[in-house]
């Protein structure tokens, strides 16, 4: 750490808590009671001895503890304060003001056998300080032993965690615990205690009232284990037991467990698990589809019959089928972290070869992903990290001058998010350039100059087909494939993505998948005579469209929703279905990509659950449509493709304002 | 996006080492000579964590800790205060005032930074 700012700072620094401890010295010299004195006396030298601590100045730091014990014992009245010690410590002042000069001179104090001597002589004054009046020499401080009884293998871990009441109000979140202890390995499980939480009329939200036991797989000792908890530890039930290892037993922590495990919840398993052929999954999840089918057909029935106890069963068993939906999903996901680290490398390698210093942060890892996701997700991710390797993060120097910290970030996240997974990359780049993006546009005939847009719709153009900024190509990202191939892999994922950047401050990819890939929450409608079903993660609203509203709309192409501009689609028109104007219409607001879209349809038909088959090969690629699905009556719903209609529409605008 | 800590201490190179340690981590930081000083920069911020030294000229770690936990905004506001280890007594002063965070001076930044890694969250 010691950097050249750093050192000058304390240099500064200290010299002035010198020249403040000589001054307290004189007074005393007058008032040898004045207890402000002593103590501005010892904060001074508290503080410089802090400081050559933190700044790595051993020696000040050796020497200046010895001149605090004794003021620390000055200031409990157990060393009088007399004319020999303040002569004493003023030539200690002077010593450290030697120390000092000559580290501001560049020069190593331990290669100075005057100033060496100086300082022992002084320090054995000093000890005869302590020894007369105190008990002994001066002890060096007790620092604690991390490092004992460390296994380098990974053990599982049992965690027993009782967070105090008031643990909150001492500004501790128990979620921040938790987070940091997965970094020092793998949570297997996590189980809520909630049993000590009080009825709702008795509790107080400011206590917390919860206890987690936590199945931990890592290779740090049970004292590094412990360290985690360090700030807690004084109010907090807290039980660190070994479980028997999964892989290879190990007879002493299977013995031990056996011993401990009575602590909580009898038969402390470990996470075991078996492995499955993908395809039995499959079929497995293909069935369940079959069975949200069957169910919904016989909703549909007991509704028709209207026989109460066979609606009730009916529900009952809907329910059911909803449980075993998810849990049967929840079998195909796995974890995103293992494809995060995948980047590390990929980072680290970029980081050598091209000089520039950046770390990957990786969070979220724990967030489960659909394994077909994740295996097609791969590509764009290392695309869009590459990316914000080559084109965010400036040169190293270019940094400095910016005043950004010297090493770049690239920040790698993942949440749930209301029926979707959320990936963010980041990086605290420079951010995209906006005047440089709308240049380039322009070059490429993807925009007409002139063209008025919104900073939402300019960072959208990275994503263009045969668009890329970068000024020189490097032989790691910019070879060709664009932004625009990372857009498609994600929506052939049916989801999105989208870019935030701040100029100088960075850019923030944000990729939106859903959360299964079989079986979505849908919103039926029906236009002509055909069913279609909107993802019901896109829908915003539905409105009942007048007869003003159509006449006035149709017009003008838009529709105004609440005085804002939606632009809007027609499926009759989109799909063909013979006109029926007369009727009454509908007008679905869908959301997508951060902005909003109508679709005009005939009739609303609610929510509903269906199973995504896909299309055969002849109609993979019907714009518009991205799968069908079989409804509890046997028949066919098409699944529109949001994006690829709103894309349409943007398109038509497009060819609209640029003749 | 960015977290924003608070440090406190009267001790320029020690705030120093602290800033760059966590700025290099990706902390927005703040810093604060005393107590005074740290209130006055505080208003009507979002800060994550406060460092604070207990030992300081005007107002020190401990008044301002109690100061701190009256207000509505940082109540929750995790603390965390730094010592020698000579201070015993302070430590104990200090934890019945609600702060029950201590690094030990002196202390390397990778120990800074894993302290407050355990406190806020990424």
């Amino acid at each position: 750490m010691e950097t050249d700012p750093v050192l000058q700072t304390f240099i500064i620094e200290s010299t002035e808590k010198v020249q403040e401890m000589e001054s307290a010295l004189l007074q005393l010299e007058t008032s040898p009671d004045d207890e402000d004195t002593v103590n501005a006396l010892f904060r001074a030298a508290h503080t410089i001895k802090g400081s050559a601590g933190v700044v790595g100045i051993d020696n000040i730091e050796k020497f200046t503890h010895t001149v605090e014990n004794v003021l620390e014992k000055v200031r409990l009245g157990e060393i009088r304060v007399s004319e020999d010690l303040i002569g004493l410590l003023l030539r200690c002042c002077d010593h450290i003001g030697h120390l000092l000069k000559s580290l501001n001179a560049g020069k190593d104090p331990e290669e100075n056998p005057e100033l060496q001597t100086e300082g022992q002589a002084m320090a054995g004054e000093l000890s005869a300080y302590l020894a007369v009046e105190g008990q002994g020499v001066s002890p060096e401080p007790d620092k604690e032993t991390t490092e004992q009884g460390g296994t380098p293998e990974a053990l599982t871990w049992r965690i027993s965690l009782r967070f105090g009441r008031d643990v909150l109000r001492d500004g501790m979140d128990p979620i921040s615990f938790i987070s940091y202890l997965s970094k020092l390995g793998e949570i297997t499980g996590l189980t809520t205690l909630t049993d000590a939480v009080p009825p709702a009329r008795e509790m107080d939200p400011e206590s917390c009232y919860l206890g987690f036991e936590i199945d931990f797989r890592s290779d740090a000792g049970r004292q590094a284990i412990e360290d985690v908890f360090e700030f807690v530890r004084e109010d907090c039930e807290i039980n660190i037991t070994p479980l028997p290892a999964t892989a290879p037993p190990r007879k002493t922590a299977g013995a031990e467990a056996g011993k401990q495990a009575q602590t909580r919840e009898p038969g402390a398993k470990g996470a075991g698990t078996i492995r499955v052929d993908t395809d039995k999954l499959d079929q497995l999840i293909n069935m369940v589809g079959e069975l949200v089918i069957a169910n919904a057909n016989i909703n549909q029935q007991a509704r028709r019959i209207g026989d109460n106890s066979l609606l009730e069963s009916a529900f009952a068993l809907s329910r059911l089928v909803e449980d075993i939906r998810d849990r049967a999903m929840r079998v195909r996901m796995v974890p995103i972290g293992e494809t995060f680290n995948r980047f590390r490398r990929t980072v680290r390698d970029f980081s050598r070869s091209t000089g520039k210093d950046i770390r990957l942060l990786i969070s979220g890892s724990e967030t489960e992903l659909d394994k077909g996701v994740i295996e097609k997700i791969g590509d764009p991710l290392m695309h869009l990290i590459r990316n914000s390797a080559d084109h965010g993060i400036e040169e190293r120097d270019v940094r400095l001058a910016l005043n950004k910290p010297e090493n770049g970030v690239i920040h790698l996240n993942a949440y749930q998010e209301t029926g979707s997974i959320v990936i963010e990359i980041s990086d605290d780049g420079s951010g995209l350039n906006r005047e440089k993006i709308v240049k380039k546009a322009v070059e490429r005939g993807i925009i007409s100059p002139g063209k008025e847009l919104s900073e939402r719709e300019i960072n959208n153009l990275i994503f263009e087909p045969g668009f890329s900024t970068a000024q020189k190509v490097t032989n790691v990202s910019g070879r060709g494939v664009g932004m625009d191939v990372v857009k498609r892999n994600i929506e052939a994922l049916r989801g999105s993505v989208e870019v935030e950047s701040r100029e100088g401050r960075g850019t923030t990819v944000r990729i939106r998948l859903p959360l299964t890939m079989a079986i979505i929450d849908g919103f039926m409608v029906k236009a002509g005579a055909s069913f279609y079903i909107i993802p019901l993660d896109m829908l915003d609203e539905c409105l009942e469209m007048s007869d003003t509203d159509k006449q006035l709309s149709f017009k003008r192409n838009y529709f105004s929703l609440r005085g804002k501009v939606l632009p809007f689609l027609r499926l009759r028109d989109i799909f063909n279905e013979p006109d029926g104007r007369n009727r009454r219409e509908h007008m679905v607001v869908i959301r997508y990509a951060g902005g909003k879209t109508g679709l005009v349809v005939d009739e609303l038909h609610g929510e509903v659950q269906v199973v995504i088959k896909s299309l055969g090969r002849v109609y993979r690629d019907v714009n518009g449509i991205s799968g069908a699905t079989i409804l509890g009556d046997g028949t066919v719903a098409l699944i529109l493709d949001v994006p690829g209609l709103v894309r349409n529409l943007e398109k038509a605008a497009g060819a609209l304002s640029y003749p | 996006m960015a977290r924003t800590i608070m440090i406190i201490d009267d001790s320029a190179s020690i705030r120093m080492v602290v800033s760059i340690a966590l700025k290099k981590a990706g902390y927005e930081v703040i810093e604060a000579v005393d107590g005074g000083d740290a209130l006055e920069k505080i208003k009507g911020r979002k800060i994550n964590l406060i460092i604070c030294d207990v030992n300081m000229p005007n107002m020190d770690g401990i008044s301002f800790l109690k100061m701190i936990k009256q207000d509505p905004d940082y109540k929750f506001t995790p603390v965390i205060m730094l010592t020698t280890e000579s201070q015993e007594a302070k430590k104990q002063e200090g934890r019945a005032a609600g702060a029950k965070a201590w690094v030990v001076k002196p202390f390397k930044p990778e120990q800074m930074l894993a302290a407050v890694e355990k406190l806020v969250l990424p």
